[in-house]
């Protein structure tokens, strides 16, 4: 049963490791989302900026969730996201030690995720990881034709 | 919330995680005992879920409490859906997912409890 090789597209992260990383990303997006939406209907008006920046921040989760769990020409968007969360997690990781004014409020991206566990520091980079490996084994798999589109 | 609950959670979690990747490990295929490991779990959730909604008001700092509740409902859909990718998918990764899924079950459950101390 476990011998039997798929011919899916080897971009897509379920049915193999990747799938680690999707139920992660999973449950990091839910809990970003929910949390998010609780902060921005309860009490917005306290920080709004902080809010805002979360649920955004949420939103790429659950982008790069798909991303992740579909593969194929979504493999870029997901570079995209991945990218976004890393250096938003950097920017405002940054940002929150050295402005603690600016931000009255906590981010998922704060004090470099310090409230999810720095979890929101490590998944994008694995993230990226995965995304390039991927792209890495699809080029070694298909056979590089020329003028042939790609996805 | 009820704190011994939350302990029991804890450590099914990790019991959870624990027997999952063994089963990765050894390439062993999901199974009824498993099921019903993931399936107590559950129900554990769910009793932390009615508890913790019930007794969320004491909690005052409103950051606090939205991450009480966003990890209260999270934590429920993870068994769930882990579980569901393991019968779905009969391969060692899905089982890894079950893993993944029960360390973080623990670690957010964990998390609960903290807050919930601060208000004890």
């Amino acid at each position: 049963m476990g011998d039997a090789h798929r011919t899916a597209d080897p971009r897509r992260a379920l049915g193999g490791p990747g799938i680690m990383l999707v139920v992660l990303y999973a449950v990091l997006a839910l809990a970003a989302t929910g949390r998010s939406i609780l902060q921005i209907t309860s009490y917005f008006e306290q920080a709004p900026l902080a809010y805002l920046l979360s649920a955004f921040a949420a939103v790429v989760y659950l982008l790069a969730t798909w991303c992740l769990a579909r593969g194929g020409r979504w493999v870029r968007v997901g570079v995209v996201a991945c990218t976004i969360e890393l250096v938003g997690v950097l920017v405002v990781g940054m940002a929150s030690y050295l402005f603690p004014d600016a931000f009255p409020d906590q981010t998922v991206w704060s004090h470099f995720g310090q409230g999810y566990g720095y979890v929101p520091l490590v998944l994008p980079v694995l993230g990226l990881l995965w995304f390039r490996r991927v792209e890495r084994l699809a080029a070694a798999t298909e056979t590089p034709a020329p003028g042939s589109a790609l996805g | 919330m009820i704190a011994p609950l939350t302990y029991a959670v804890v450590g099914l979690a990790i019991v959870l995680c624990a027997v999952a990747v063994y089963y990765a490990v050894r390439d062993k295929l999901v199974d009824d005992r498993l099921l019903a490991v993931a399936a107590l779990l559950e129900l554990g959730l769910l009793i932390q879920l009615v508890t913790g909604l019930l007794g969320m008001g004491r909690i005052e700092d409103p950051t606090e409490k939205a991450t009480f509740v966003a990890y209260l409902v999270t934590l429920p859909v993870i068994p769930v859906g882990a579980a569901l990718l393991t019968i779905k998918e009969k391969s060692r990764w899905a089982m890894g997912s079950l893993a993944v899924g029960g360390f973080a079950v623990a670690v957010m459950a964990a998390r609960l409890l903290q807050i919930w101390n601060l208000y004890g």
